[in-house]
This record gives structure tokens, C-alpha cells and sequence, in this order.
């Protein structure tokens, strides 16, 4: 009988007790910085490495490069960079490897489209997707900072 | 004698409690079982066979998806494998920042499981009350690693990100919240008669049987079995700090739910000892090299998770892929003492065992 | 009230009658209507979230909106069930539901029949809801449901037996099975003169059996949804599914307020001092307290095990309710009638 009455005592006492639900839709959810949501892409930082089409472990990353339009630079340009979304599974570990920091993450979460179609995000996509980009990168994995080649 | 038929039962794999996708067949001779035959399987991923393509960096996602409820103890079993391996040594500040979110994951865990025990059990309120807590928890894991439930955290030879400023303030802020929820949790239902009488004297079995099923973590300490990884073969810095692993005497699920509530308690206890004590600087990587290509040979690991025991056997050829890994689940050994113990029970009291267990289907499946 | 029902029946009057009951049907659905969105809503705060606020506002108008969604459904019935049966399971749940709640009385003028066995008729109409139960798990032709339907005829049956032997005592003590009269026993101006407190054993019985009898937590085994996914009515969906749902929740409100009127002395005051409220409302305040509790009880309790029940039925309940009937006899024989 006891412990009955002091579980009716704890969800009475609850009943007056502030609510910890937020009205979602209404009130947005702020992420923390570190949150790995859907990628940016900067074109103009890519290097045409294939670091990041190597390392994620969904082969969802699909990019080409073409040869730099000006003649007096060498290397490579991206041309097309696609990331399949039906398969990405936020994992971080593209932004990880990125000697340039071309490829970062933002906040955005809210990622449910009407069709499978608008699940495949291609560059333009990417790089129009710029608000609420993610500050703190840590990309270890990247030559630079001592990662893996 | 009259005979009256014997009735052919599925329950799951759509079922609201077992938890996940389960199937398990029951004859039922009007309400108690005679025989019951679990099915596993629906939720095979093959984790094991694509890890033979990815190299160990790679992998580390995966292992989350293991067992979602505790992914900082599948990602530390992965990467602890390969750092055995290789001979690797992890900076200090790393190993307290491991240990920490480990030991955080596991009071998660043990939350989770302690609101949907009830809910099976009846009682609806305990499970909002458990994922209140647990949502302060995953909150600060959001803060350090980016993600809620599949954190991808940790890394051959260290941690990827460093606590940021405040967070641990946080945690230390968290813990006696914690331990003042655990009272309520006491007070709402763990006196509660009707809760006592649905848990008492179930599921109950001897230590002998425990160890001859291969069972681990709680299902084989309620039988007095004081086996503990953490003390048994220390791994990370658990042998620096002082923790009681709690037994029980009877080995039923009543014994079940006492330890996993004073596990939880015994967790905050190495957390506050683990911020008292956590180094002010260091790297949060070590000395790894480029390719990380673990020479030739295997290596077995195991820790304890909050579900028993998880090892991970590693198999390499020298490659930067492994040849074969496998993960010794705990969910899937604990399972197997399930028939054994649901003959002769009603089926109210199977709901009541299999929570007891404590599986993630993800982990049974892998 | 009672001049007027004691008129002959002619057409006219019959019609009357009638229009007063569709009143009153419409009266027990509103209450039923916001007696499931207050039940969200307090097991919402007690559980530390809000509860329904979103359809109207204050989310007010969200039963509304669930039943639209379960009317509008699908009736499907499936192919090897019964289909007489099928069909006559929640209307015959409904019927003694509503039925019994005309002998209930409110206020000293306002009741719609006056029955000198008012106490009886009701508890011989709530026994026919089980065979309702039964043959709804039956008739579904699925072993859940099956399993359900035995559950919950074994508890409902093991249930109605103290639950009738609790209110002996209140009828020993008022001298009448006529609702009306017992609460007329109970006016004698405080509120320890309630029933409640001389009957205690009696009331705490009627309280468990009560709750058991209403088929919720902590006795919902028939419809226990983690172990037997919604019992004997897992078949059912659409308007039928509404119809368990609605005799549910009429029987809690006949329940409650048969507690209201055996137990909490009905409309009397508590104080004399507070006699210039209006009956009614006090009639309403003990009500939606009983109901109030019912939620709490939810939210708060496990679910007993069968055999568990079955044991506390029997040993416990029946055992102590026969008890207090001896000691009700003994009491008045020796210091009343002396």
C-alpha cells in the first residue's frame, strides 16, 4: 500500500511540474554547432582529391573533375559532385578528410522531401545550401592536419 | 482428462514489446507455454560482411548501428581491437574523454531500458520520466560529437572531438540531478506492490546455468556471479577508480532490475571520480600512422557493455581491410537462455522475462 | 420530478420521455467526448508533457477530430469471423452502459426513473457487458482476441461478486436498494455522515472492484496492449472500435457517479455552512473527482497479472467484503436497534 500512495504522490507532484516538451514546429529546434546535418559544398576550395568518395563508407559520393579552365594553374576543378541521400548516414567522416574544407556540414536536419528524386543532392544543391553552416570542422583525417593519405 | 488443443502463437515480429522486429513462436496449453521457439534475423544487416571492404576508420559508423541504444561501447570495442593490435597508445585526456561518454552511455542505456520494462510491465509514466533524463544526456552527447544516437566518436588511436567549453561543467551539473531522479524512480514505482509482485521469483535461474549459457553483464550477476570486465580485465582507466559491482542473490528479474538501477548509480559514481580527476590539457589524437594497417594476426577484445558482455574478434591479413570481424554480441548469447526459461510460463510473465533480458534487436541481428 | 414519471403513458408522454433520453444521450457523449481529452490531458501533466493542444484551440476539439477519423475508417470484417456476432458485440457492450444510468439520481428533483430496486437493476445490467466482451473475442476469430475475451470474462465475473457484497453494507445502513433513498441516509449535514467513512472497507472494495469492473489499468488485462495488442478488440476498427471505446467510457461515468451517490452522500454539502451551493454542483465536484482519480490511477499503477487478480478476487476481496457485511449486521443489530 505504501509504495502505491508514494507513486501516486511522485506523478501528482508532476502534474504541476514544468513541461520538458517544445512545441516543434512552432519553436525551432537550435542545434548545436557540432550537429551533423546535410553538407555544403564550396567548389571554388575543391581539389578534385577523391578523399571523400574514398572514405565514405556508403559509396554515396560521386564527383568529376575536369582540367582548370586557366591555363596557368594546374590541377584539377570539380565539375559535378553528387551526394546520394537515399544512403548517406551523416557520419562526418567526408568533412574528416578534406584537405581544403570544401565539403562541411550544416545544421539542417529537416530533410524529407516528396520524392526519392530530390533525395539525390547534386553541387548546385550543395553549394546553394549555405545557412547555418557548421563553424568547427576538426577535419584530423586531412593531409594537412597529419591524417590518413 | 479432458485434451484440449494446443494453441500456436506468434508473437512479433510486429509486436509493441519485443522490442524490435522478434519473432517468437509459442505453444500455448491455454495460457502457459510449453514450448517456445524464438526467430531472429529481421533485422540482419550484414555489419560482419561489409567490413570486409571498409577499412577500420570506415567501419566505426557501423558499429553504432549495432547496438543503437549504447554506441560509444560498440564504437570503444572496434577501436580498442585495433589499437591492441597495432600497439597503439591513446593520450590520457583521450581515454578520460572515452571513459566518460562511456560511462554516460551506459546510465542512457539503463534508462531506456528501464522505461520500456515498465511500459511493458504496464505502467506508462516511468517512460517519459526515463527518456527526460536520457534526453539530457544524449543533448550533451549532441554537443561534443554532432549527432544524438550514432555518434561515430571515436577513432584509432583517440577521440575525434574535444570536450567543448562548458561541457564538462555540464556533466558535473548532471550528476546529482541524476542521483535525485533515482530516488523519484525509487519512490514511483520500485516500492510499488503490484510492480513487486509482477517481478519477483520470474524468470529465475542458478549460477551454474548462467555460466553454462554463456549469459553476461546483469543476467549473470543476479545469480551472484561476481564477473565484472571492468574489474575483471581492466581496459581503459577503470582500474583507477573505485566502483562496486552490485550482485544480486536470486538470479530473478527482480534481482535483474535492482542491479541495473545501482549500475546506474555505481556509473555516476566513476563519473564524478573521472571529472575530479580529468587532465587539463593533452591531445585528443595519438601517434597514428597514416594507413592504419594492423599486421598480421587476430586479436579478441571485450568490454562491458550495458547489455554484457561485447567482444570483437579481429582477423587481418596486414591489409587496411580486415579479413574477418566478428562481434560477440551480448543480446544474442543472452537470448538463448530464453527458451529454457519460458517453458511453463505464462505469457504475461514472457513479456516480463524477455524484457528482463535486456535486448536490442539490432545487436541480436548485427 | 416523480409526480410527472408517475403519469399515465400516452403517445405524448412516451415522445417526451424519448426526446428527454436523446437529451441525455447527448449530454453522456459530450461528457464522454471530454472525459477521454481530459484523460490525455492530465495523464499529459503527469507525465510532464502537454497533451493534446493543437486540433481547436486548446486542443479542445481533439476527440472530436478522432472520432470523425474512426468513423470515416474502414469497417472491415474479417472473413472467417462470425458475422452475427461480430456485429452484435459493441452494440450489446453499449447497451446496459447507457441503460443502467437511468436510475441514477442527481439532485433531489432531477432523476429519470425512481426504482425501489434502483440498486439492483444496476448491477444486474453491468453484468451483461461481459458476455458483450466474450462474445467479441470470440467472434473475431483471431487467438489474440480469443485470449482476450477469456481474460477478461474470468475478471469481470470474479469482479462482480465483491463489488455487489461491498454495497450491502450501504444498504443495510439506509434500509433501501432505492438510490435516492440512500442518499437521503447520508444527510446529516457534514461530510462524515457520507457513507465513506463508515463504510471504509466497503468503500474500498467498491473502489478496486470498481476499477477492475471498468477494465483500466491497473486491471486492463483485456486489453493489455503490450502483451495481447488490444485484446478482444484488436479486430474491430472504425465505428465499432468507437462503440467498446464509448461504453467504456459510459460505464466510467455510471461508476462514478453510483460512487458519488453510495459513497460521497450524492448532492449533500459537506459543511452545513456550504448548503447555499447548489446540489448539482456538488453532485459534479465528487464526480469529476472520482473521474480525476480513475486518470491518476492510470497514469500512476502497473498491470496486475491474471492469475494475480484472479487470486485477489477471491481471497482477498471477497473474503474481506463478506466481512464487513457481518460487522455491518453486528454494529446495527447491537447498538442501533437497542
Amino acid at each position: 500500500m505504501k509504495g502505491m500512495l508514494q507513486g501516486l504522490g511522485v506523478t501528482l507532484k508532476s502534474m504541476t511540474a514544468p513541461k520538458v516538451t517544445t512545441s516543434y514546429p512552432d519553436v525551432p529546434i537550435v542545434m548545436p554547432d557540432r550537429f551533423r546535418g546535410i553538407q555544403h559544398f564550396i567548389p571554388e576550395l575543391c581539389i578534385v582529391c577523391n578523399q571523400c568518395a574514398r572514405i565514405c563508407p556508403t559509396d554515396c559520393i560521386t564527383l568529376t573533375g575536369k582540367p582548370n579552365p586557366d591555363p596557368e594553374k594546374k590541377g584539377k576543378v570539380i565539375d559535378t559532385f553528387d551526394i546520394n541521400f537515399e544512403i548517406c548516414i551523416l557520419c562526418d567522416l567526408c568533412t574528416e578528410v578534406c584537405p581544403t574544407e570544401a565539403i562541411v556540414m550544416s545544421n539542417h536536419f529537416e530533410l524529407a522531401t516528396f520524392s526519392r528524386d530530390d533525395l539525390f543532392k547534386d553541387a548546385q544543391w550543395l553549394t546553394d545550401n549555405n545557412t547555418l553552416t557548421r563553424q568547427d570542422n576538426n577535419n584530423i583525417g586531412a593531409p594537412a592536419k597529419g591524417g590518413a593519405k | 482428462m479432458i485434451r484440449t488443443e494446443e494453441l500456436l502463437l506468434n508473437v512479433g515480429p510486429q509486436h509493441p514489446s519485443t522490442h524490435g522486429v522478434f519473432r517468437i513462436i509459442v505453444k500455448l496449453d491455454g495460457e502457459v507455454i510449453t514450448e517456445a521457439t524464438p526467430v531472429m534475423g529481421y533485422l540482419h544487416r550484414g555489419t560482419e560482411k561489409i567490413a570486409e571492404n571498409l577499412n577500420f576508420t570506415q567501419i566505426i559508423p557501423y558499429t553504432d548501428r549495432m547496438d543503437y541504444v549504447s554506441a560509444m561501447t560498440n564504437n570503444y570495442v572496434l577501436v580498442h581491437a585495433v589499437e591492441t593490435m597495432m600497439g597503439l597508445e591513446v593520450p590520457q585526456r583521450a581515454e578520460y574523454l572515452r571513459l566518460i561518454v562511456m560511462e554516460m552511455q551506459r546510465v542512457a542505456s539503463h534508462l531506456v531500458w528501464w522505461g520500456t520494462y515498465l511500459l511493458d510491465i504496464g505502467a506508462m509514466s516511468p517512460f517519459l520520466y526515463a527518456f527526460r533524463d536520457r534526453e539530457i544526456i544524449i543533448d550533451l552527447f549532441n554537443e561534443l560529437c554532432g549527432a544524438r544516437l550514432t555518434y561515430n566518436y571515436m577513432r584509432v588511436g583517440g577521440v575525434k572531438w574535444d570536450a567543448p567549453p562548458g561541457w564538462l561543467d555540464k556533466v558535473r551539473e548532471f550528476i546529482p540531478y541524476m542521483e535525485n531522479k533515482l530516488e523519484e524512480y525509487d519512490r514511483l514505482v520500485s516500492g510499488n506492490e503490484i510492480f513487486l509482485a509482477r517481478i519477483r521469483g520470474i524468470g529465475q535461474y542458478d549460477a551454474a546455468t548462467a555460466i553454462d549459457y554463456g549469459l553476461s553483464g546483469a543476467n549473470l550477476r543476479c545469480t551472484g556471479v561476481d564477473f565484472d570486465i571492468r574489474k575483471a580485465e581492466p581496459y581503459s582507466l577503470y582500474s583507477q577508480f573505485e566502483f562496486d559491482v552490485p550482485l544480486g542473490k536470486n538470479g530473478d528479474c527482480y534481482d535483474r532490475y535492482r542491479i541495473r538501477l545501482e549500475e546506474i548509480r555505481q556509473s555516476l559514481r566513476i563519473l564524478k571520480q573521472a571529472l575530479a580527476s580529468f587532465p587539463d590539457g593533452g591531445e585528443t589524437m595519438g601517434k597514428v600512422p597514416r594507413a592504419i594497417r594492423p599486421p598480421a594476426g587476430e586479436v579478441y577484445v571485450r568490454i562491458e557493455s550495458p547489455r554484457g558482455e561485447i567482444g570483437c574478434h579481429i582477423v587481418s591479413k596486414g591489409k587496411a581491410e580486415p579479413y574477418r570481424l566478428k562481434f560477440r554480441r551480448p543480446s544474442f548469447v543472452n537470448l538463448q537462455i530464453l527458451p529454457k526459461l519460458l517453458v511453463g510460463e505464462t505469457m504475461t510473465n514472457l513479456i516480463t522475462i524477455l524484457g528482463g533480458i535486456d535486448i536490442v534487436v539490432g545487436e541480436v541481428d548485427c | 420530478m416523480l409526480p410527472w414519471l408517475n403519469q399515465s403513458l400516452t403517445w405524448g408522454n412516451a415522445l417526451v420521455l424519448f426526446l428527454w433520453a436523446v437529451v441525455f444521450l447527448f449530454i453522456v457523449l459530450g461528457f464522454v467526448t471530454y472525459a477521454i481529452y481530459f484523460e490525455r490531458k492530465v495523464i499529459g501533466w503527469m507525465q510532464l508533457r502537454v497533451g493534446p493542444n493543437r486540433v481547436g484551440p486548446f486542443g479542445l476539439l481533439q476527440t472530436v477530430a478522432d472520432i470523425f477519423k474512426l468513423l470515416i475508417k474502414e469497417d472491415t470484417i474479417p472473413r472467417k469471423a462470425d458475422r452475427v456476432l461480430f456485429i452484435i458485440a459493441p452494440a450489446l457492450a453499449y447497451v446496459p452502459a447507457f441503460s443502467v444510468l437511468a436510475v441514477l439520481p442527481y439532485t433531489q428533483n432531477l432523476y429519470f426513473a425512481d426504482l425501489n430496486v434502483g440498486l439492483l437493476y444496476y448491477v444486474a445490467l453491468s453484468g451483461i457487458s461481459t458476455v458483450a466482451i466474450v462474445l467479441g473475442g470470440w467472434a473475431s476469430n483471431n487467438k489474440y482476441a480469443l485470449l482476450g475475451g477469456m481474460r477478461s470474462a474470468a475478471q469481470m465475473i470474479s469482479y462482480e461478486v465483491p463489488l455487489v457484497i461491498s454495497v450491502v453494507g450501504v444498504i443495510l445502513l439506509s434500509g433501501s436498494l432505492n438510490l435516492r433513498d440512500i442518499v437521503a441516509a447520508q444527510s446529516g449535514g457534514w461530510f462524515w455522515d457520507w457513507n465513506f467513512l463508515p463504510q471504509f472497507i466497503g468503500f474500498a472494495i467498491f473502489i478496486i472492484a470498481a476499477v477492475s469492473e471498468l477494465n483500466r489499468t491497473p486491471f486492463d488485462l483485456p486489453e493489455a496492449e503490450s502483451e495481447l495488442v488490444a485484446g478482444y478488440h484488436v479486430e474491430y476498427s472504425g465505428f465499432r472500435f468507437a462503440f467498446f471505446m464509448l461504453s467504456e467510457y459510459v460505464y466510467v461515468y455510471a461508476i462514478a457517479a453510483l460512487t458519488t451517490v453510495l459513497f460521497l452522500g450524492g448532492w449533500h454539502a459537506p459543511a452545513p455552512f456550504l448548503e447555499f451551493v447548489p446540489g448539482i454542483v456538488w453532485f459534479l465536484l465528487k464526480f469529476a473527482f472520482i473521474v480525476f482519480f480513475l486518470f491518476w490511477i492510470r497514469a500512476t499503477l502497473p498491470r496486475i497479472r491474471v492469475d494475480q487478480l484472479m487470486g485477489l478476487g477471491w481471497k482477498v476481496l471477497l473474503p474481506v467484503s463478506l466481512l464487513n457485511v457481518f460487522l455491518t449486521a453486528a454494529y446495527l443489530e447491537l447498538f442501533i436497534k437497542n
